[in-house]
């Protein structure tokens, strides 16, 4: 107790010693997930290595912001993706936020179309795909559709925390899913046609 | 609780005729099927599940379909571990 009294009090109660306890603690049992969150997201490496580095050095600026207790994957993934749509997303190849919300206008103009939408696909034909041909039908999809899926299915992470992650409503969450798996077995179905799985 | 719903076993193939081979709400079924895999199913959906879904021949293939592209999704799909290089500068950088 005396230590922690004699030590320099930052944000939140925040010391110097502590601050390096929690992002050892909380925030590097993570660093796999959050490079295969980036490398899924910029689909490039260096990107990858850069916004992984940048992502821990703003949670380690930022520390005194994170509630200890809460749910420390979900603030460094919310920081990454903050990250990518800032600082990243304007050089790479992906379609950009405009191209998105057509995207999503399409889907939401279709939505009575999209009511008796279904794709011609057995589960039988995903079984046999392998790992590189699910990453190259999920890579397909448009950035926002794919961080949904990643988030969900790969990272497993709630509704709500999905939500607070990408600053949407919880609503949002589950249609931009739906139609995401939707646009994903089109991708599946092209595979499994050209692999000759679903004869 | 989703016994029934694996591959139909030569007694349920019998009561195929008794199922549905339609679904008129499909759309609906979708969105429930899809809260019940994500464990996000409010209770009422989760009631409607275990009422239905054992009934509806096209529910139970989307079901089956759609558990299958989850599991491969999280089975399936390489997990690289982070490059040394970048835990060897986040840890300098914040040393610094």
């Amino acid at each position: 107790m005396s230590v922690a009294m004699s030590e320099t009090l930052t944000n939140n109660g925040y010391t110097d010693d502590l601050r390096y306890e929690v992002f050892n603690r909380e925030f590097m049992p993570h660093i796999d997930s959050m490079y295969n969150f980036a490398f899924r997201l910029t689909m490039d490496e260096d990107d990858a290595n850069d916004l992984v580095q940048d992502t821990y050095l703003k949670a380690f600026r930022f520390i005194s912001s994170f509630e200890q207790g809460t749910n420390a994957k979900a603030w460094l993934f919310r920081i990454l993706k903050n990250s990518f749509i800032n600082d990243y997303r304007k050089k790479s190849k992906e379609p950009s936020k405009v191209d998105y919300q057509e995207v999503e206008t399409t889907y939401n103009s279709e939505e009575a179309s999209d009511t008796t939408y279904t794709v011609d696909l057995r589960a039988d034909a995903v079984q046999e795909l392998i790992g590189d041909e699910v990453a190259n039908a999920l890579n397909a999809l448009p950035v926002d559709f794919r961080t949904v899926i990643i988030l969900c299915d790969i990272e497993g992470f709630t509704y709500e925390e999905m939500a607070k992650i990408l600053d949407i409503p919880i609503g949002t969450v589950r249609s931009r899913l739906h139609r995401a798996r939707n646009l994903l077995k089109e991708k599946l179905k092209s595979y499994a046609s050209s692999m000759g799985y679903d004869s | 609780m989703n016994a029934s719903l694996n591959t139909p076993s030569v007694t349920e193939e019998a009561h195929k005729q008794t199922m549905k081979h339609s679904c008129e709400h499909h759309a609906e079924c979708m969105k429930i099927i899809q809260a019940i895999l994500d464990d996000e199913a409010t209770e009422a959906e989760k009631d409607h599940f275990r009422e239905n879904m054992d009934k509806c021949i096209p529910c139970i293939e989307s079901y089956r379909l759609e558990k299958c592209i989850k599991d491969s999704l999280s089975i399936k799909l390489e997990k690289k571990p982070c490059p040394q290089s970048i835990l060897n500068t986040i840890i300098s950088k914040i040393n610094s």
